[in-house]
């Protein structure tokens, strides 16, 4: 295959992983909680797509409408779950040391990864949804067509959470929370329920984009942790707090990950992303896009 | 502190006071506290115990030489890595390797682990260790996923099916190894912990700026400490290869363990010296001798459930909490003033500076 069709492929699936990094990032800035766990609400997301079909079907086919239909539902499942993680134990450390809420994160993904590894078994599970061709050719490229319908959906997903941000009054609230949670308060802002209500979107747009991710790739029990540090190398890469940034993270991350996987082998697609990671910390841990960082010695 | 009524807060005091006492008597007694505990460890085989028992003790030594590790570099300097099993995978497969394809004996093979695991930390080390808070623990990580990675694509270590090892010592001899590198590291880390050298450790964990500003070169001393946990990983991964009988990427970068040491070192109490080992022996012990019996296949989740509640609830630890009720008893005992200066000190606090959550920025 050409290097072109590689390229293609993963900025097909990297806008699902900036759809991912956004709420990642959208949480960090606004409630400065680096969430480890947040790859397992992709997980929870792409299960309630499968199980939704499996209700529906009986089988994991699916027609598009119905694919469609299941991805509003984990936006909403995972909104609630998320909103419930920061009410019940994640805002009890939320004013705390940075590293005390990663624990706490960390400890919400091993127990959800676990839990459903208990439920569901370790098998990875997909959402196959039935075309009569599958794909399209676009001047010698193969375009599958659930890709592009999942490249879409990543980027109307992520165009409603900015849009909310910046449009309603609850989006209002949450970039005020964002910039002084104290003076957010006096103003009669509830701060514990606008940073739940964040925790929720940024939960929700993962669902979202795992019920997508489903439907391209699989869900497993145990794929959170790489969705997490994808997630992270992206933010990095494209800036805490910068949609276009995080956007264009996604999609460059992709397209490395599908180039390494073609050319290379994709074995080592895992390795060229934890080591883009270390490497991006070290030359620019403020993001490419994002402020410059100050005190360097 | 009375207990007049049994209200389940009195019982709490009760238990603490108790405690604090406890505390009281070991503190300051140290090394006296770690020779008895060495000979009563070291008579253990002589008793004739199992097979299993053998194993698990031989477990919680190593898990102690883990947490240790952990807290110096997490606990005593203020750097949270999530990276530690790194050292451990590459003392592992070091040994493996060395004594599989090369026939090398494995004391030696240990020391050759030990050494590269301690050069790979330095070479990280210098990456890193410029980042702090999240930054630095989600590199950290990084470092450690990618060398679980690396290691299961390359030839040499075996792929992902890994390296099994047939020629090893006994049970009773690993037993004896893992003692002697836990009480060696626990004398190391007493040891340091009156130096200058830890002081200044826990000067950068409080407020690295300021350690800068008193003219401490940081970076070396980080670097330092980062390199001594490394040590003590790397050698127990290279022993640990020979335990096992067998490493894969999956066991050897166990990133399930990762998470285990540093809930240890914080339930036992982080910044201390027995903190992490008493967190580490409780922890394990609770595992293999409740979890692993009774809920087989719930370890991990009970874990996550171990590292959340520690955190929400106990985050100073157990040695931590029962050292500030001492402080407190001290205290209202000498008619609320005087006294608390100096006890208050040596609270520790994994809490309180441990990271600057701002931003990644080095200062």
């Amino acid at each position: 295959m050409a290097i072109e069709q590689y390229v293609v492929n993963g900025l097909l699936v990297g806008a699902l992983f900036a759809a991912v990094a956004v709420g990642f990032a959208l949480i960090w800035g606004v409630v400065d909680i680096i969430n480890l766990a947040h790859g397992e609400m992709v997980m929870l997301g792409g299960f309630v797509s499968y199980w939704s079909v499996d209700l529906l079907t009986g089988t994991n086919s699916a027609s598009l409408l119905l694919a469609l239909a299941t991805v509003p539902i984990a936006v909403a499942v995972i909104y609630v779950v998320g909103y419930a993680m920061q009410r019940t134990l994640v805002s009890r450390v939320t004013d705390e040391d940075m590293f005390l809420t990663l624990l706490v994160t960390f400890g919400l993904s091993i127990m959800l990864q676990q839990l459903a590894i208990r439920a569901w078994s370790a098998d990875p599970r997909t959402v196959n949804v039935m075309f009569e061709t599958t794909s399209l050719n676009v001047a010698g490229l193969v375009i599958p067509k659930m890709k592009l319908i999942a490249f879409v959906g990543a980027i109307v997903l992520t165009a409603a959470l900015w849009a909310f941000l910046k449009l309603t009054r609850r989006g209002r609230a949450i970039r005020a929370v964002a910039q002084n949670p104290e003076a957010a308060q006096l103003v009669g802002i509830d701060v514990e329920h606008t940073r739940a209500t964040t925790f929720g979107l940024s939960a929700a747009i993962a669902g979202g984009a795992g019920a997508f991710i489903t439907m391209i790739l699989n869900v497993q029990a145990q794929m959170g942790l790489i969705y997490t540090l994808k997630s992270f190398v992206i933010v990095v890469f494209g800036g805490i707090g910068s949609v276009p940034g995080a956007l264009i993270g996604g999609l460059l991350l992709g397209a490395i990950e599908e180039t390494t996987a073609g050319v290379w082998s994709s074995k080592w697609t895992l390795a060229v992303s934890f080591t883009i990671l270390i490497l991006l910390l070290v030359v620019k841990p403020s993001g490419l896009f994002g402020p410059a960082v100050e005190g360097d010695e | 502190m009375s207990t007049t009524n049994d209200t389940g807060a009195d019982i709490v005091d009760g238990i603490l006071d108790a405690a604090a006492s406890v505390y009281r008597f070991f503190e300051g007694r140290g090394l006296q506290t770690l020779a008895v505990f060495t000979i009563v460890s070291a008579i253990i085989p002589l008793t004739n115990p199992s097979g299993f028992e053998m194993t698990v003790i031989t477990e919680l030594f190593l898990f102690g030489v883990l947490a240790l590790s952990w807290d110096l570099i997490g606990g005593q300097t203020g750097y949270p890595s999530f990276g530690n099993m790194a050292f451990f995978g590459i003392g592992a497969y070091t040994t493996a390797i060395l004594v599989k394809s090369f026939g090398i004996a494995f004391p030696l093979a240990f020391v050759v682990a030990a050494a590269l695991a301690v050069a790979f930390a330095a070479f990280i080390g210098i990456i890193v260790l410029r980042l702090r808070g999240g930054y630095f623990a989600i590199a950290t990580l990084g470092v450690l996923l990618a060398s679980q990675q690396i290691t299961r694509n390359l030839d040499v270590t075996g792929g992902a099916s890994g390296i099994i090892l047939l020629q090893t010592p006994t049970a009773q001899e690993f037993y004896y190894l893992f003692l002697a590198i836990l009480v060696l590291e626990a004398i190391v880390v007493m040891y340091l912990a009156q130096t200058r050298f830890g002081l200044v450790l826990n000067a950068i964990r409080d407020d690295e700026g300021k350690a800068t500003a008193m003219g401490y070169n940081t970076t070396y001393y980080k670097t330092a400490a980062w390199m001594l946990a490394a040590l003590f990983t790397g050698v127990a991964g290279g022993a640990w290869s020979l335990f096992n009988t067998f490493v894969d990427p999956i066991t050897a970068y166990n990133t399930a363990w990762n998470v285990e040491i540093i809930a240890m070192a914080l339930l036992g109490g982080s910044g201390t010296v027995v903190g992490p080992i008493l967190g580490a022996f409780g922890l394990h012990g609770l595992i293999r001798m409740v979890i692993d019996t009774y809920f087989t296949g719930w370890q991990l989740v009970v874990l996550g459930a171990v590292v959340i509640t520690t955190v929400i609830a106990m985050p100073k630890g157990i040695v931590g909490t029962i050292e500030e009720h001492a402080s407190a008893m001290e205290y209202y005992k000498h008619g609320g003033q005087a006294a608390a200066d100096s006890s208050d000190a040596d609270v520790a606090d994994p809490g309180d500076g441990t990271v600057d959550d701002s931003g990644g920025d080095s200062p």
